[in-house]
């Protein structure tokens, strides 16, 4: 597949530290689109082998706005059924340019290992180093170690590690809407995280048109209302769950963006820093990014005050815990008592639809109605389908929720423009369909 | 003509980068870029732009712009960040001269118009 693709996958069996690649065919792309659609695909036929998928959409990575998203696709430790996460901030773009669209983790390593896969290389390393440490530690670890600040990762801490239910995969520093226990999955395959670089290029067929097409489509998205917001308690009122603004407002530092989405997801929490500071802090450690919309809320709901609530959230990503696990299921409502318990979890946090879609996201629009009556079945119904489709094109999923602009039919244009392939609807419902049985 | 940008609006998506580098290499990269996000102070959430004009270096820092002449002593205690350093191997704004249908692609791709073209 010559076009928005790397045309590779990657094979890893950690079990007998064997790395293969393979040819990403045209076939496959015409039978699956991309991103969930081809790493379902790719779990199921390395399904004897208990794999770890990771992927990029087929857009992802481009000029269509919010192409921002990967995926990890495996079984669920908490669940015990087949997943989707969605991986975040920048480190979903990184995956494509390191050299490859896929990602097949087989096996289990013997000692502790990590993954270091850039420019289209692929090493097993070992992870004596930073086995141990927890998240924040383990990348900044790696990052000196290559000597790049912008190494992206996905890592997990002590939680993974004694292979905790709980355990949240990371993205370098920061919480990650895995409510799936995925970092556990990684534990038990003894693969402490994958760090991420590369420069590539990826070729489109049809460039000028995509990106004609792709500015088009961003000036649409950009006359929507919604844009003059910015940042996670917007969202949560936007919902109509909680209102988090008055509480958060005294320790919001900044909003940023997973790459070029137009609404800002991530707050910046300070609470060992003045929020107001324009220039560079000189504190190391001043605070918090954070996208959980209902890890916030439940703190909220519990009691904290927004700076114990920060820094909960601070602890929960160095130890690689989900952090509305951590309230809700330990029923603590101080910052000492909720860190003690990390360890001792029990119960299970409910799932919205089939379970297979992280419930970080809302189960409904945000901002905008999509035309819904407000009917809850018709909701979890849309939302899945809209997270399908945000995972088979790599869209980031909160935004997908937000912008009506950003529809299936732009997605397959764009699609078909940079591949030279006709995916039409019919294949995009049976991709679903198939994503989502 | 030419482009300023304000780091305060700046969401770091990096948008910017891309559209830069598509006009370079009429592909989708971020190497070719001279308008590039910074964002290796992650943790401090300190970001803005940085873009590598014929003759000059502009950091757009939350603070207010910096330009400096390419070649002058930079100030130690005001360092940009490691990715700074290929910046200065890298071509120089033209302000997509050849896109006639554009202008700046980093300017028509901002979704927050921190980056505009100016007399």
């Amino acid at each position: 597949m010559e076009y928005l693709s790397t045309e590779k996958i990657l094979i890893i069996d950690l079990a007998s530290s064997a790395v293969e690649e393979e040819e990403l065919e045209e076939s496959l792309v015409s039978e699956k689109i991309g991103g969930i659609g081809i790493t379902k695909y790719l779990y199921e036929k390395f399904e004897n082998d208990d794999p770890i998928v990771i992927g990029c959409g087929l857009l992802t990575g481009t000029t269509y706005p919010a192409s921002a998203s990967g995926v990890i696709t495996a079984k669920s430790p908490a669940t015990g059924k087949l997943a989707h996460c969605p991986i975040t901030y920048k480190v979903g773009v990184e995956i494509k340019f390191s050299g490859f669209d896929y990602i097949v983790i087989k096996g289990s390593a013997a000692t502790p290992s990590y993954l270091w896969i850039h420019d289209g290389v692929a090493d097993i390393c070992d992870a004596a180093d930073i086995w141990g440490k927890d998240v924040w530690e383990s990348t900044e670890f790696l990052r000196e170690l290559v000597g790049d600040d912008l190494l992206q990762t996905i890592m997990i801490g002590p939680a993974g590690e004694k292979q905790s239910d709980y355990a949240q995969v990371c993205y370098n520093h920061w919480n990650s809407p895995d409510r799936f226990g995925f970092g556990k999955a990684f534990g038990t395959k003894n693969l402490k995280g994958v760090a991420f670089r590369g420069m590539g290029l990826i070729e489109c067929a049809d460039v000028e048109d995509y990106v004609s097409r792709s500015l088009e489509i961003l000036k649409e998205v950009k006359a929507n209302d919604f844009l003059s917001k910015q940042g996670i308690a917007e969202l949560a009122s936007a919902i109509g769950e909680e209102n988090l603004t008055d509480w958060l407002a005294p320790i919001t530092h900044r909003h940023s963006a997973d790459y070029f989405t137009p609404y800002a997801t991530i707050t910046a929490l300070f609470m060992d820093e003045d929020p107001k500071i324009v220039e560079e802090t000189k504190v190391a450690e001043p605070g918090i990014l954070t996208s959980d919309i209902y890890a916030l809320i439940a703190l909220k709901k519990a009691g904290f005050s927004a700076e114990d609530a920060g820094r909960l959230l601070r602890e929960t990503a160095k130890y690689g815990i989900d952090p509305l696990a951590v309230v809700e299921l330990s029923g603590k409502t101080s910052l000492d008592d909720c860190t003690a318990a990390f360890d001792g979890l029990s119960g299970s946090l409910a799932l919205k639809g089939k379970g297979i879609f992280s419930s970080w996201c809302p189960a409904r629009p945000i901002f905008n109605d999509f035309g819904l009556s407000g009917d809850d079945a018709e909701a979890i119904a849309w939302w899945e389908r809209r997270q399908a489709v945000a995972g088979i094109f790599g869209i980031q999923p909160l935004f997908a929720l937000m912008c009506p602009e950003l529809s299936e039919e732009n997605m397959l244009e764009l699609a078909s423009l940079g591949t030279e392939i006709d995916l039409d609807q019919d294949l995009l419902d049976a991709v679903v369909a198939y994503v989502c049985d | 003509m030419g482009i300023t940008i304000d780091a305060l609006k700046c969401t770091n998506c990096m948008a910017c980068e891309m559209a830069c580098s598509y006009h370079r290499d009429d592909g989708f990269a971020f190497l070719s870029a001279c308008i590039v996000a910074y964002r290796a102070r992650e943790k401090q959430d300190y970001f803005g732009v940085m873009l590598k004009e014929e003759e000059n270096l502009v950091v757009a820092r939350p603070e207010g712009l910096e330009i400096s002449r390419i070649g002058e002593e930079q100030d130690p205690d005001k360092e940009a960040d490691a990715s700074a350093k290929p910046m200065l191997l890298r071509e120089g704004c033209d302000l997509c001269e050849d896109m006639d249908d554009y202008g700046p692609m980093c300017v028509a791709f901002c979704p927050q118009d921190a980056i505009t073209l100016v007399d």
